[in-house]
């Protein structure tokens, strides 16, 4: 509204960049001084947001970061922030979850030797994906793209001494990577395409008509980015390994916020897809599907805590994926379901790794949750927590993750049938495993010594707990959908209903799908129970036979890409490198030297270090040069 | 003293003043080293500071003339190309100097011979004059040799220095031949470049004789700059030689072959471009893929850097053979910034050998642990390597992937996989081989850059680099009237082809079309262009872009 106030945006963004500039500099070994910085800095962001979403500001601010201009036409690339709907709520999201992590680091990380570099990091973090959240051209997304791909690899890696996380990290930059290629070709192609870069420019001219292989070239390309940032298949394999991180980070970085930002992208850049005779929506809706299958069926047979969560979120990111593309199906239509999953996907995840985190901080780093049992009665406000978050993950009315994953299902029902059946599977699954892990790990019989000395965690964590838990319940009677309708459709955001009302509609609207996917939901709980009440082993590899086996090897997916990268890179370098060393190096330059051995034996005098045998070289070689062009 | 050769003559004033030093006075070379190279650096950064945007003049200008009867004259000078190349070259030196206290013996030769290294190259980039470019060139060509014969490592560093000599004395040879070429071809008489550019812009060069003076350039600087096949000097040299020495002739020196390519070949040869930059471009993915993939094999730090520097020459080559604006602004922030990041890498090398012995990465493991600081930069300069956001490769990068998309797709795309996949495999596999991980027991007692005078020069080049990467334009600004005055004898026939490329690559419906038109404006912009041409550009560009609209 005032020119003044989305100046505003800069307030976000500059406290977490100056937060982790100064830590860098100055208090890489003072951990109290890193961490006031760090938390002082995101929430300062937190509150800006705050002000930025009550006002309602919107509009766009820029400082010019390259701008060529040779008199006709001009290459600019802005640091240009754009405040809507889209963003704001984004902003809430990636600084109220930041928030509350960085505060629970302060009790998850305290006593180890690197604090200083743990708090740079979450800060480099925060600015970079608040800069994707606010980007307003493609330019600045793939700077902000690359950097939040840093602090993830950065933060992956934090305990460098153990080989497991610094190969993680290694392979979530270079998977990130992959999709960064397609991304990049993408940006490339409609910058040539349309001579800007800018989204609302952009979607003008999209708008005005292209030929028509274009925007599904463009769009699959620009999707490949999603597949690698948001672990879609077959970019997946990053993003369970990448557990191997603090787990304060795989709640904020690998569940909440950075592995959004791909469907936050497709959102943002919704146009490109929703072009009239674009085929990318059809493959994004499948691969998304595909994935939340996949991923839903892996976390089946996982017995790590971190890892049956990490799976869950790839399935959820699915989900959101589907939405995008289910949305691009028909013309006309927009991803709300998507973000409204984002964002309370984005509370109840977070939660759930806080939750793991406090289990595992209490069992001194166990997480094999066979190892686990009846931490119900040792951690209480733990224990309650996780289970709101599960009953949101698993879509239990009236809890937020209901309402959100209800909207994607009601579109798979309008727009394609056989995905709506694929989605319901996935809800089944969802609570098969999640009900699974709380049986096993909280209600069940304790397994091992470990839980018998486990106690509640401090304050720091636990408050953090109960503060993530009241959107994850309530999130759905906020009216967050109206508010992101308003986005695509300005004018069109339904008047919110009285809260019987929200409770209801799913049921109204489409039928069908709520109640399918409830059905399911319960079906599943009701499974778990049955099977893991009381066990102290897992029954399901007995049940199952042989077909346990993939599911708990992940359908060998990383040993199937070392294969592939051994037979295609690694080959292609071998023989890059046999031939620089033996072809061009050995036989070309040592063959020509041999050959030329009087040349040889004149450049020997170079080794007596005599300048003049230099000099009268060269004038040598101009008065050759000079009698050859003569003569020529 | 003029401020251009005060910058050359501090450094060669110094060599004069430590070759008068006795032997006994060991502690004053380096001082007088330190103190020469950082007078020339507080001279580059004066004249980068003080020079006047948004202008193709040449700034700074000398002229004295020498030898009448050939045309030869003492003419220095700087534009947009050559202010920023000048800056790196003297910061580099400075790190150079600094990181030179590995040297123990022969000092006062060594220091001796890194001065005239210094002098020569900062000579040759501020040089407006065919005679003094080439002379200056020669003259840090040849310490460079000697320097890895004396002082190199390894057991094969004669063989090195002389492989180098015999590659690098051909590639000069074969640009000196083509240097006497266009001197006669041009027909003005004189050596001075900027005489000649203006000679040529009423008098073009037969198009027969720059179809043959071009490629003798093209491959001649290529040789120099380590241009695909003609790159295995470069590892064996980098691999051998001591850590000044390449971190001052990867960085520096190499960057001539292309500054020569801008000044000279491109803007007096327009038509040999035209024709021969579609092999150059051909030749730059051998250096972007084939030695990106070569650099993931090496099991020696000193070799994986000594390839992944010839891999990066790549996007500088790409950049000149788009023959667009953006490109060439992008091929000339390349190189500054690569010679920034390459005399960074090879400084950390460097420190790493004199520490450890050896720079096998077997024999490495979790040093990050033990050298907080060397270890933390040398991260930064891998993930700046791999074109992070942030240092000054990035816009460099990104700047030519642009530029040179619409004429060589293709190859765009192949050198977008090599920036961002094979340099991120083997510089991360590089952090991870020689930082995680766990650290050896023979290593716990590594010690890190102790105190702020150690790491002064990899803190210098890292800063740079960061200034650089996020305030591009403080680069940019200063390059592009230049870089759009070297290209501009191109842009005439460019454009044409644009417009074909683009037919081409979108040829289909109206509307693209149209704006592509638009596309082909950004090659343009030269005024002597066609009048069907250039209202067929200004209609598209007022329908497209709100900027234009002071047409």
């Amino acid at each position: 509204m005032h020119a003044a106030s989305t100046h505003l945006a800069w307030l976000v963004l500059l406290p977490p960049l100056g937060a982790a500039a100064g830590i860098t500099l100055l208090a890489l070994n003072r951990p109290a001084v890193s961490a006031r910085l760090s938390i002082g800095a995101i929430l300062a962001a937190f509150g800006v947001s705050l002000v930025l979403f009550t006002q309602g500001v919107e509009g766009r601010t820029a400082w010019t970061w390259l701008s060529i201009d040779d008199g006709r036409g001009t290459f600019v690339a802005e640091l240009g922030l754009r405040l809507d709907h889209l963003s704001c709520l984004m902003l809430l999201v990636v600084t109220g979850v930041g928030s509350v992590i960085h505060i629970y680091s302060l009790g998850y990380m305290r006593g180890d030797r690197s604090v200083g570099r743990y708090f740079a990091g979450l800060s480099l973090f925060s600015f970079s994906m608040l800069g994707i959240v606010l980007a307003d051209n493609f330019l600045m997304l793939f700077i902000c793209w690359e950097l939040v791909g840093v602090s993830s690899y950065l933060l992956i890696g934090f305990w460098f001494e153990r080989p497991a996380a610094a190969d993680a990290s290694k392979k979530a930059f270079l998977t990130n990577r992959l999709g960064d290629f397609g991304f990049l070709l993408g940006i490339i192609l409609l910058w040539a395409a349309f001579g800007t870069l800018d989204f609302a420019e952009l979607e003008q001219r999209i708008g005005a008509g292209t030929t028509p292989w274009l925007p599904s070239l463009v769009g699959l390309l620009i999707f490949c980015g999603a597949v690698g940032k948001s672990a879609q298949f077959p970019l997946h394999v990053w993003l369970p390994d990448a557990m191997e991180g603090p787990t304060p980070v795989s709640a904020l970085i690998h569940a909440a916020t950075m592995v959004a930002a791909g469907v936050y992208m497709l959102c943002r850049v919704f146009f490109v897809f929703a072009a009239p005779g674009s085929a990318a929506p059809d493959v994004i809706a499948w691969v998304g599907g595909g994935t939340a299958l996949l991923a839903a069926l892996i976390a089946v047979q996982q017995n790590d805590i971190k890892r049956i969560l990490a799976y869950s979120t790839l399935s959820q990111l699915g989900y959101m994926v589907l939405a995008v593309g289910l949305a691009g199906m028909a013309a006309g239509a927009h991803p709300v379901p998507a973000m409204y999953h984002l964002t309370t996907h984005a509370c109840f995840k977070a939660l759930l790794f806080l939750g793991a985190g406090s289990v595992i901080c209490a069992l001194r780093h166990e997480q094999d949750i066979w190892r686990m049992g009846g931490l119900a009665r040792r951690m209480p406000i733990t224990f309650w927590t996780f289970l709101a978050a599960t009953l949101a993950l698993c879509g239990i009315p009236p809890f937020s993750g209901f309402f959100s994953k209800d909207a994607i299902l009601a579109l798979a029902w309008e727009r394609q049938p056989v995905l709506l059946g694929l989605a319901v599977a996935v809800a089944f699954l969802t609570s098969f495993y999640m009900f699974r892990l709380v049986w096993v790990a909280f209600l069940g019989p304790a397994k091992s010594q470990a839980p018998d000395h486990a106690r509640e965690s401090p304050a720091v964590m636990t408050l953090p707990l109960l503060v993530l838990t009241v959107p994850s319940v309530v999130a759905g009677f906020w009216g967050i959908d109206s508010y992101l309708i308003e986005h695509f459709r300005p004018g069109e955001g339904l008047s919110a209903p009285g809260w019987l009302g929200q409770l209801t509609a799913p049921f109204h609207h489409a039928p069908v799908a709520a109640f399918s996917g409830l059905i399911a939901a319960l079906l599943g709980i009701v499974f778990a129970w049955r099977l893991y009440s009381h066990r102290v082993q897992d029954p399901l590899p007995g049940l199952l036979d042989a077909a346990a086996r993939p599911l708990r090897d992940k359908f060998y997916f990383d040993e199937f890409y070392g294969r592939l990268i051994a037979w295609t890179q690694d080959t292609l370098a071998r023989g890059a490198d046999a031939v620089d060393r033996w072809v061009i190096g050995g036989a070309l330059v040592k063959g020509a030297s041999g050959s030329i051995e009087l040349c040889g034996r004149l450049l020997r005098l170079v080794q007596t270090g005599s300048l003049q045998t230099y000099a009268f070289l060269f004038v040598l070689g101009a008065v050759v040069a000079i009698v050859l062009m003569l003569g020529w | 003293m003029d401020s251009l050769t005060f910058i050359i003559f501090c450094p060669l004033i110094g060599a004069v003043l430590i070759a008068l030093i006795p032997r006994s006075f060991e502690v004053l070379f380096r001082g007088i080293t330190l103190g020469a190279t950082g007078l020339s650096l507080a001279g580059a950064l004066w004249i980068f500071s003080e020079f006047e945007l948004g202008t193709a003049r040449i700034q700074y200008e000398e002229l004295v003339p020498w030898v009448y009867s050939l045309g030869i004259n003492y003419h220095l000078g700087v534009d947009g190309l050559n202010v920023g190349l000048l800056l790196m070259g003297a910061l580099v030196a400075f790190a150079a100097t600094c990181v030179s206290s590995e040297i123990r013996e022969r000092q006062k030769e060594f220091y001796l011979l890194l001065l005239l290294m210094t002098g020569g190259i900062l000579g040759a980039f501020a040089s407006l004059d065919l005679f003094f470019f080439y002379f200056f060139h020669e003259l840090a060509l040849v310490p460079t040799f000697i320097m890895i014969g004396v002082w190199g490592r390894g057991a094969n560093r004669r063989e090195a220095a002389f492989t180098i000599t015999l590659y690098l004395s051909l590639g000069a040879l074969i640009a000196l031949v083509g240097l006497v070429a266009l001197y006669l071809e041009t027909g003005a008489h004189t050596f001075d470049v900027v005489a000649m550019t203006r000679h040529v812009a009423a008098h073009p060069v037969s198009e027969s004789a720059q179809n043959i003076i071009f490629p003798l350039l093209m491959i001649g600087f290529g040789i120099l700059v380590s241009l695909w096949p003609f790159h295995t000097w470069a590892p064996l040299g980098y691999g051998a030689a001591p850590t000044a020495t390449a971190m001052l002739h990867a960085g520096v020196i190499k960057k001539f072959g292309l500054y020569g390519l801008l000044r000279i070949a491109v803007p007096l040869l327009p038509e040999g471009a035209q024709r021969w930059v579609g092999l150059l471009a051909v030749l730059c993915l051998g250096n972007l893929v084939y030695c990106g993939l070569v650099a993931m094999r090496q099991k020696n730090f000193g070799l994986l850097i000594a390839n992944s520097s010839v891999a990066h020459m790549g996007f500088a080559f790409l950049g000149i053979a788009s023959l667009s604006l953006i490109g060439v602004t992008g091929a000339v922030v390349v190189m500054i910034a690569h010679g920034l990041l390459a005399a960074l890498t090879f400084g950390l090398g460097g420190y790493l050998h004199q520490r450890l012995g050896t720079l096998e990465m077997a024999q490495m493991g979790g040093l990050l642990r033990r050298l907080p600081f060397v270890g933390g930069v040398l991260i930064m300069a891998m993930l700046a390597g791999c074109g992070l956001p942030g240092f000054a490769n990035f816009p460099g990068e990104i700047l030519v992937l642009f530029g040179a998309f619409i004429r060589h797709p293709v190859i765009v795309s192949l050198a977008a996989w090599a920036g961002l996949i094979i340099g991120a495999v083997y510089a991360l596999r590089a952090v991870r081989v020689m930082l995680h991980g766990e650290l050896p027991q023979r290593r716990h007692d590594t010690p890190d850059a102790a105190n702020a005078w150690r790491k002064l020069p990899y803190a210098l080049l890292l800063a740079a680099l960061v200034v650089f990467g996020c305030f591009p334009r403080l680069l940019t600004d200063r390059i592009v009237a230049s870089a759009q005055q070297a290209i501009a004898s191109v842009q005439g026939s460019s454009v044409a082809e644009i417009q074909h490329a683009d037919d081409r690559l979108f040829g289909g419906s109206e509307p693209t079309k149209a704006s592509i038109g638009q596309r082909g404006a950004f090659y343009a912009g030269q005024e002597g262009i066609a009048a069907g041409r250039s209202r067929r550009q200004s209609g598209c560009s007022i329908r497209l872009t709100g900027n234009a609209a002071h047409e």
